[in-house]
C-alpha cells in the first residue's frame, strides 16, 4: 500500500468537499426500473447520449454504467461492476461524459483493468492524461502506408509473412495451437532487439492464472518495463470484457500519437464477440447469425481501424494490431473468423495437425498471408527468403502425394528433402526469438543448399553450431547485418563457407 | 394488432388532457387503456412522465426532503428557487422528513434533482476514495 500522509488526506478531503459544495445546479435524474445480469433499465434521463456514463446511487456508493440502448421510454445500460447493490427505485444521474481511461507512460509495467485501475497490487496509477475508450479512427490523410518492419523474431513469420508497423495481422487457430505463444515471443523480441515498441497485451476473459504466468514470464525476460497488460477474467462482468480492447487501444494510441510505436495484442476477439453477444441479448437486441447482433462486424472493424501508421505530419507513430481468434475444429469459415479475416491485413493460421507433428510454431504456409507487410520486410531477410514460402507450400503438397508412392524422380525427391530441412529450420523454441542476422544466416544456409547433406533430424543442431561460429568469428559483420540492410557478397560468401564447414561435421552422423 | 403506445405518448396525451373540463374523462380513458392492455404495472412510470410534461408546461410538483421540518421562510426560498430554475408559474411543494439524510435538503422535481444532503455527499466521497 502507498504511504499515507494525513496532511495530504486532509487536503484531498477538503478539496473534495469544496468541489461538492460548488454544485448548485439541478441534476437530470432517472430511476432504476429493472436490473439483472449486469444490465440495468432506467426511466428518465431524456438527454442521455449513446455510451454516456450513468451513475447509480446505491447504499454501497455510486455504481457506474454506460448507456447502450436509448429507447423512447427507457434506457438500457450495462453496469461496470457488481450488480448486487443496484436495486429498482434507485436514483440515476448522468455523469456528463463518455468513458475514458488513464493513458500515458505511467501505465508501463502495470497490470490494469479496463477502467485503468491497477490490479497488480501496486500503488494507484496517477496519469496526466486520459483517453477516450471509444474514439474515431484516424482518417485517410492522417495515414501513411506501412513501410517499417515489426520484427516478431519468429523466422517463419518474418521470412514468409512479414508484419509492418501499423498493420493488423490476425493470428488464428484452434485452442492449444500456440497463438498466445507467438504474441509473447513477439513482445519479448521487442525488448531483445531494443526496438522501443511498447506492448499492450489485452487479456479478454483469460484465466487469472494464465495472466499471472504471463506477467512472471515477461518480468523474467525484461519485457514488462515496456508493456501494459489490460486484464479481464472470466468472472468479470461482460461489460468489462467488452470494454477491454477499446480501453487497451486508447492506452496504445497515446504512444502512437506521440510519435512512438506500439503493438496491440487482443487475446482473444472470439471471447470479445461472445461477451458482446451476451450483452446484446440481455439488452433485447435482435439476434442474427449464431445469435450475434447485427453490428458484430462493426464491433471489430471500428476497433481494428484504430491501428494505423500515422503520416509524418502527425508524427509518424504507429499502432500495430495482432488480434487473436480461436477457431473450432479449424473452421475458418465461421462467422467471427471470416469477419476478422476480412478486416485485417492478413492472417497467420496455426494448424492443429502441424502442432501435434511437432512443427512449432504450427504455421500453415498455404493459408497464412500478409497483405501489406511485404513492403515492410527488412532487405536482409527479403534477400534470402524469396522462394521460401513457395518452396514450403510445394513441399507440403508433394509430401502428401509422396505418401502413396515410393518411385519419385530426382527433382521431386530433392524438393522433398529441401522441404524437410526447411520445416526443421522453421521450428523454433518458445521464448527464443531470433535477431535479423540469425534469421538471415539460418535461411541462407538451407535455401542455398549448404545444408543439403545434413540429415533433417540434425538441422537444428547444425543451425545452432553455424550461428555460434558466425557470432564468434564475424561479430562486426553480424552487427551490421542486424540493421536490416541487404547482405553484401562478402557476407554471403562467408555464410556459405562457414555453413559448408559446419555441415561437414554433421554429414556422417 | 394495434401498435403498443409508448409511455411517453400516453403521458403527453394525459398531460394535455388534465384541464378542469377534461380531467375526469382523461383519467378514465387512461385507466381503461391500461387495464385493457394489461399495462397497469406501468402506472407509476406514466405518472412520473405526466409530472415531467406538466412541469414543461409550467406546473411543477416538487418534493423537498430534509432531516428536520423546514420553516415557512425556507420553503418559500425553495419555491422561488424552483420557479427560477424551471421557469414554472405554479409550484406545489411537498415536504418529507427523513432523518437518514442527516442534514441539508434534497429537492426532487420531475426528471431533475438537487441533492445537497449530507448522506449524498458521504456516498459520493465514499465512492471517490474507494476508487483512488
Amino acid at each position: 500500500m502507498s504511504e499515507l500522509s494525513i496532511t495530504e488526506l486532509s487536503k484531498d478531503l477538503r478539496s473534495a468537499i469544496e468541489g461538492l459544495e460548488s454544485n448548485k445546479n439541478l441534476d437530470e435524474v432517472g430511476v432504476v426500473t429493472r436490473v439483472g445480469d449486469g444490465v440495468v433499465w432506467v426511466h428518465g434521463l431524456r438527454t442521455a447520449g449513446y455510451s454516456e456514463v450513468l451513475q447509480i446511487e446505491t447504499e454501497k456508493g455510486v455504481v457506474e454504467a454506460f448507456a447502450l440502448n436509448l429507447l423512447e421510454d427507457e434506457i438500457g445500460a450495462v453496469l461496470l461492476g457488481d450488480d448486487t447493490p443496484v436495486k429498482a427505485g434507485q436514483t440515476v444521474r448522468l455523469k456528463g461524459s463518455v468513458l475514458t481511461v488513464p493513458v500515458g507512460p505511467e501505465l508501463l509495467g502495470r497490470v490494469v483493468d479496463p477502467l485503468g485501475r491497477a490490479i497488480d497490487g501496486g500503488p494507484a496509477i496517477k496519469t496526466k492524461q486520459t483517453g477516450l475508450v471509444e474514439r474515431e479512427a484516424i482518417g485517410v490523410m492522417g495515414r501513411k502506408s506501412v513501410h517499417e518492419p515489426l520484427m516478431t523474431g519468429i523466422v517463419a513469420i518474418d521470412a514468409m509473412f512479414p508484419i509492418g508497423r501499423g498493420q493488423r495481422e490476425l493470428i488464428i487457430g484452434d485452442r492449444q495451437t500456440g497463438k498466445t505463444a507467438l504474441t509473447i515471443d513477439t513482445m519479448i523480441n521487442q525488448a531483445k532487439q531494443k526496438t522501443g515498441v511498447v506492448n499492450v497485451y489485452v487479456a479478454i476473459g483469460q484465466k487469472s492464472s494464465k495472466v499471472a504466468r504471463l506477467v512472471e514470464r515477461l518480468k523474467q525476460e525484461g519485457v514488462m518495463d515496456q508493456t501494459i497488460i489490460v486484464a479481464t477474467s472470466p468472472s468479470d462482468p461482460a461489460s468489462l470484457l467488452y470494454l477491454a480492447p477499446y480501453a487497451g487501444t486508447a492506452m496504445g494510441e497515446y504512444f502512437r500519437d506521440n510519435s512512438q510505436h506500439a503493438l496491440m495484442i487482443y487475446d482473444d476477439l472470439t471471447k470479445h464477440a461472445v461477451a458482446y453477444r451476451q450483452m446484446s441479448l440481455l439488452l433485447r437486441r435482435p439476434p442474427g447469425r449464431e445469435a450475434y447482433p447485427g453490428d458484430v462486424f462493426y464491433l471489430h472493424s471500428r476497433l481494428l481501424e484504430r491501428s494505423a501508421k500515422l503520416s509524418d505530419e502527425l508524427g509518424g507513430g504507429s499502432l500495430t494490431a495482432l488480434p487473436i481468434i480461436e477457431t473450432q475444429a479449424g473452421d475458418i469459415s465461421a462467422y467471427i473468423p471470416t469477419n476478422v479475416i476480412s478486416i485485417t491485413d492478413g492472417q497467420i493460421f496455426l494448424e492443429t495437425d502441424l502442432f501435434y507433428q511437432g512443427i512449432r510454431p504450427a504455421i500453415s504456409a498455404g493459408l497464412s498471408v500478409s497483405r501489406v507487410g511485404g513492403a515492410a520486410q527488412t532487405s536482409a531477410v527479403k534477400s534470402v527468403s524469396g522462394n521460401l514460402k513457395l518452396g514450403l507450400s510445394q513441399f507440403r503438397e508433394l509430401a502428401s502425394f509422396a505418401q502413396f508412392g515410393s518411385d519419385l524422380d530426382a527433382s521431386t525427391k530433392q524438393q522433398i528433402d529441401r522441404g524437410q530441412r526447411l520445416t526443421e529450420l522453421l521450428k523454433q523454441t518458445q521464448y527464443q526469438p531470433m535477431s535479423v542476422w540469425q534469421q538471415v544466416v539460418s535461411i541462407a544456409a538451407v535455401t542455398n543448399g549448404y545444408f543439403d547433406e545434413v540429415p533433417a533430424a540434425s538441422i537444428k543442431d547444425a543451425q545452432a553450431a553455424l550461428l555460434s561460429k558466425v557470432a564468434a568469428d564475424h561479430k562486426k559483420e553480424m552487427t551490421e547485418l542486424d540493421k536490416g540492410g541487404k547482405p553484401s557478397e562478402d557476407v554471403l560468401k562467408m555464410i556459405q563457407k562457414t555453413a559448408a564447414s559446419v555441415a561437414k561435421g554433421f554429414e556422417d552422423k | 394488432m394495434a401498435r403498443k403506445l409508448s409511455r411517453r405518448s400516453l403521458a403527453l396525451y394525459v398531460a394535455d388532457g388534465l384541464t378542469p373540463a377534461r380531467r375526469r374523462t382523461t383519467i378514465g380513458q387512461l385507466a381503461a387503456y391500461l387495464v385493457e392492455n394489461r399495462r397497469t404495472k406501468e402506472l407509476d412510470l406514466i405518472v412520473r412522465d405526466v409530472a415531467y410534461f406538466l412541469s414543461q408546461k409550467g406546473t411543477t410538483s416538487a418534493t423537498v426532503t430534509s432531516a428536520f421540518d423546514l420553516n415557512a421562510e425556507t420553503k418559500a426560498a425553495i419555491t422561488a428557487f424552483i420557479k427560477d430554475k424551471t421557469n414554472s408559474s405554479q409550484v406545489s411543494l411537498d415536504s418529507l422528513i427523513d432523518p437518514s439524510v442527516i442534514g441539508g435538503v434534497k429537492i426532487s422535481l420531475p426528471g431533475y434533482e438537487l441533492d445537497q444532503t449530507i448522506s449524498h455527499k458521504l456516498t459520493v466521497l465514499k465512492t471517490r476514495f474507494k476508487k483512488a
